[in-house]
């Protein structure tokens, strides 16, 4: 009688797994043959069916379906949706390589995440049924090197796991226009108090206290500052404390190994550990703790986030800009043609560190999911973005709409374009995807990451791909701030005048066939232990009450950071660069 | 008097069967619930294994090293390290005990609540007293942002055009009373909440006691004082007992938002340092580690809070 009772259940459950299991293998047999090939093997990626796909990218500020212009060109080129996954939150890398699937298209993730991806089996190998001989024609035509330089570093000398950022090749630096770092000052200010020059990062200080005498309140009416910080940003250190260090010429990174606890010149052999009583990180500290002691320094700096201080920026509170990305919020058409802005004033002794090009390219890299239904389409969506239309498309919109062709074949910006790049609320025709143009704007839309280096030059017009090094834009009448720069200066741009001068430090890109060697998991520990501390006592000595109380903040962080084993990541990590990097210099 | 099982069921074996059936009954109904209580406490204690991996997330634990006790070890492997840990476990207790000491004002404010007469006005405070409860902490700070930050905060401005002060003072990147701010925000937000399960116990007390009391005369606070709070005592204790074996998680949402490099000293409970430490920085085997001490400190403490409960009480909820 039991056995009669239990058959019909056993059957039942019987048949629920073979459901179960036709279901699942039945996803796994897509086609993954495009069915629209044109006359000449061209694949007309936009009649395909529709697909969203999944963009994880570690360097988005956005989550959800890309919006704007950049939405429109992806579905009509390629009738796919993107759909971002914002991967830069803290864990969030973590979580999603536990899940066992990290989408279909990988944004920015480098480093050990990377190694651990290409070992968790979680990334598609490229050369794997030919995929990119077949759909990355571009990708092979512009970064052979790169491809290769993946190859050996992270395939074993066979498969191919991704592409890195940012790749170039040339002598100089590598950035646009702009550098990536300041300083910046109110020019209008500065030269209000008859532009005296500055020799030492200290010697900002004074002035920024006069131009702060000068302008007391901010267009809103509140307090100005020479200073605003936030704190969102930091990793093992204050990240504006160690903007310092970029200012001479060292950066946490040497290029290669992840680094991070040691500031590496970029064109010489030499290091300084961040806690060193000389390094320019304590520099930096100090530096913004005689501004705290003078007044310059905004009280809100530790508990306002980024956000907070872009408003401040908007508002001319801020006298000091430490980024020329900080910039454009004050210097918008109305200020400059009032005469009031931001512009470049380096100091006597600064020498700016600089990326140098690199045919092997960044950290951040390109890489695709070993779990996608579509491998075809999303390598051709990658390839598009490594082709010189894919480039000036993704970065400046649709051809017509904010840039064209003029009779020479040379780029230039339209009256609309001119409008949308120094204004981001400017609405987008509805044929182009409606909206605002900060919505499709950006790097490839919300995805936040380089193919080719943007100085690069597009083989198609002959100009690099930068708008702001376009000649047409070079040539044309800049508002008052910048006219009245560059006659004082005597240059157009940021980068001529750096380089000008000779205050560049421009780091060499370095490949030796192998992958940088993984921190261990001891290591990883201990620094991240030791990070907290850093962060945590950094704040408190800029915001420290007198000296005393800031060397005494010094000593205790000291302690503590060895006590914690500050010494042996020192030690690893100088030993990584010494082993690497440094061996060019021999 | 007693009736013995075997009485019963000698006289009625009809009634025999019944009985075993409402066992069986009484069973199956307990078992969905004993099927999410195996699932969500005690299917996740597998994860345990990993404080003994050196895991990295993406590779499956085969591949990952065995390390063995090495993350624990870790906690307390010299100086510096244990005066963290004894640090943090120290910020976990003072917050925890003035919770604990806090957890009153939830049942004096049910009973005041209770002896409103006007019954609109006892509404509106009871809706503005739960509704913090439903705003999220990252909301609460903002809102504490906005009231408290040094340029053009509402107290500041307020304070400074009153001439009350001259330089705006910075509350939010302080270390003063950190433990003390941080349980006023959480009796703010709790506090409506915590009372709604006391006025609960309190409506279920037996009117028939209020009006033999006031037959004997008892005024309105002798009322309160014998039969209200008497009626709560169980409940109190149960909860009291069971925050003491929360004793050691006290979340790390409210922390983690407030904190700044000026309090993190004094604000860094121990859930926020797991993060901190574990997530953060992706130290999964650590994490897990620290975890499992917590599990055992309040394993202990449930234990002792019951024992306790039995000693003074003379009930225990175990």
């Amino acid at each position: 009688m039991l056995i009669k009772k239990k058959w019909p259940t056993f059957i039942i459950l019987v048949c629920l797994v073979l459901i179960f299991v036709t279901a699942c293998s039945k996803s796994n047999q897509t086609s993954n043959n495009p069915a629209s090939i044109g006359e000449n093997g061209e694949v007309d990626w936009s009649q395909e069916p529709e697909v969203t796909l999944n963009v994880f990218s570690v360097l988005a500020n956005y989550a959800g379906p890309q919006p704007g212009w950049f939405a429109k060109l992806v579905k009509d080129k390629f009738n796919i949706n993107l759909n971002i996954i914002q991967g830069g939150v803290e864990g969030r890398v973590a979580t999603q390589m536990a899940s066992g699937d990290l989408g279909d298209l990988i944004v920015g993730m480098g480093g050990k995440d990377y190694t651990d991806a290409i070992k968790g089996g979680l990334l598609l190998d490229w050369t794997k049924d030919d995929l990119l001989e077949t759909y990355g024609k571009n990708i092979m035509n512009f970064a052979p090197e790169a491809l290769e330089a993946n190859r050996q570093q992270y395939g074993d000398g066979t498969a191919i796991y991704g592409i890195g950022h940012s790749i170039g090749s040339g002598d100089g630096p590598s950035e646009g226009a702009e550098m990536t770092f300041g300083p910046y000052l109110r020019w209008d200010l500065y030269q209000q108090l008859g532009s005296p020059t500055i020799k030492t990062l200290d010697d900002y200080l004074p002035l920024l206290k006069q131009m702060q005498e000068l302008q007391p309140k901010s267009d809103s009416g509140k307090k100005t500052y020479g200073f605003s910080l936030w704190s969102d940003w930091d990793g093992e250190f204050s990240t504006l404390a160690k903007v310092t260090a970029q200012f001479h010429g060292y950066s946490e990174s040497d290029g290669f190994n992840p680094g991070a606890l040691i500031l590496v010149k970029a064109d010489e052999p030499d290091y300084q550990p961040i806690l060193d009583d000389e390094s320019y990180y304590m520099k930096g500290l100090k530096f913004y703790f005689d501004a705290n002691q003078m007044g310059l320094l905004d009280p809100d700096s530790l508990t306002q986030t980024f956000g907070d201080v872009s408003n401040k920026f908007k508002d001319g509170q801020v006298l000091f800009a430490q980024f020329p990305w900080l910039t454009p919020a004050y210097n918008t058409p109305e200020n400059t043609a009032a005469g009031k802005g931001f512009a470049l004033v380096p100091f006597e002794e600064q020498n700016i560190y600089s990326s140098g090009f690199n045919p092997y390219g960044g950290n951040w890299l390109w890489s695709i999911g070993a779990k996608t239904k579509h491998p075809e389409r999303v390598m051709a969506l990658l390839d598009w973005m490594f082709s010189p239309d894919g480039i000036m498309e993704g970065f400046w919109g649709p051809k017509g709409l904010a840039w064209d062709l003029d009779d020479n074949g040379k780029p230039v910006l339209t009256e609309y374009g001119l409008q949308a790049m120094y204004n981001g609320d400017t609405p987008v025709p509805e044929e182009y995807g409606g909206g605002i143009w900060s919505d499709g704007a950006g790097n490839f839309g919300k995805l936040n990451n380089t193919t080719l280096a943007l100085s690069q030059i597009n083989p198609n017009t002959g100009e690099p791909y930068d708008y702001k090094l376009w000649t047409s834009e070079l040539t044309r009448d800049p508002d008052p701030v910048k006219k009245s720069w560059q006659d004082t200066m005597g240059v157009l741009t940021d980068k001529e005048l750096f380089v000008k001068n000779n205050q560049v430090a421009v780091s060499k890109s370095f490949f030796n066939g192998q992958a940088p060697v993984e921190e261990p998991s001891d290591i990883k520990l201990k620094r991240s232990q030791v990070g907290k501390v850093i962060k945590e006592y950094s704040w408190k000595m800029m915001f420290a009450k007198d000296e005393a109380e800031f060397d005494s903040l010094k000593q205790e962080m000291l302690e503590k950071a060895k006590g914690l084993g500050y010494d042996e990541v020192i030690n690893w990590q100088a030993e990584q660069t010494t082993n690497t990097v440094f061996t060019i210099y021999k | 008097m007693q009736v013995g099982p075997s009485q019963a069921s000698t006289s009625t074996p009809i009634r025999e069967r019944f009985q075993i059936k409402s066992k069986h009954w009484l069973f199956l109904m307990a078992c969905p619930f004993l099927v999410l209580v195996f699932i969500f406490s005690y299917l996740p204690l597998g994860g345990w294994i990993y404080a003994f991996y050196d895991y990295r997330p993406g590779i499956p634990l085969s591949k990952s090293d065995f390390v063995g006790f090495h993350w624990f070890t870790a906690m307390f492997s010299n100086e510096v390290q244990r005066s963290e840990m004894v640090r943090v476990l120290r910020n976990t207790f003072a917050i925890s005990s003035l919770g604990i000491l806090t957890s009153v004002l939830p049942v004096i404010f049910a009973i005041m609540l209770t002896e409103v007469r006007n019954a609109s006005f006892k509404k509106i405070v009871q809706t503005f007293t739960t509704l913090p409860n439903f705003i999220s902490w990252v909301l609460v700070y903002s809102f504490a942002f906005m009231l408290f930050s040094v340029d053009g905060g509402f107290l500041n401005n307020v304070l400074m055009s009153l001439g009350w002060i001259e330089e705006p003072t910075n509350i939010l990147a302080s270390n003063q009373h950190t433990w003390l701010a941080m349980t006023l925000w959480g009796v703010w937000k709790g506090l409506g909440w915590g009372a709604i399960m006391y006025i609960a116990a309190i409506t279920g007390i037996d009117q028939e006691l209020y009006e033999a009391a006031k037959v004997d005369g008892a005024s309105r606070f002798r009322q309160i004082w014998h039969v209200t709070i008497p009626g709560i005592m169980p409940t109190f204790f149960v909860l009291l007992v069971l925050s003491i074996a929360n004793f050691i998680n006290n979340g790390m949402e409210q922390y983690f938002i407030f904190a700044n490099a000026m309090n993190m000293s004094n604000i860094e409970v121990l859930d926020l340092y797991v993060y901190n430490v574990g997530i953060t920085g992706s130290n999964f085997g650590f994490a897990t580690a620290v975890s499992i001490m917590k599990s055992f400190v309040s394993l202990f403490l449930l234990f002792l809070a019951n024992g306790l409960s039995k000693a003074v009480r003379g009930e225990t909820i175990i």
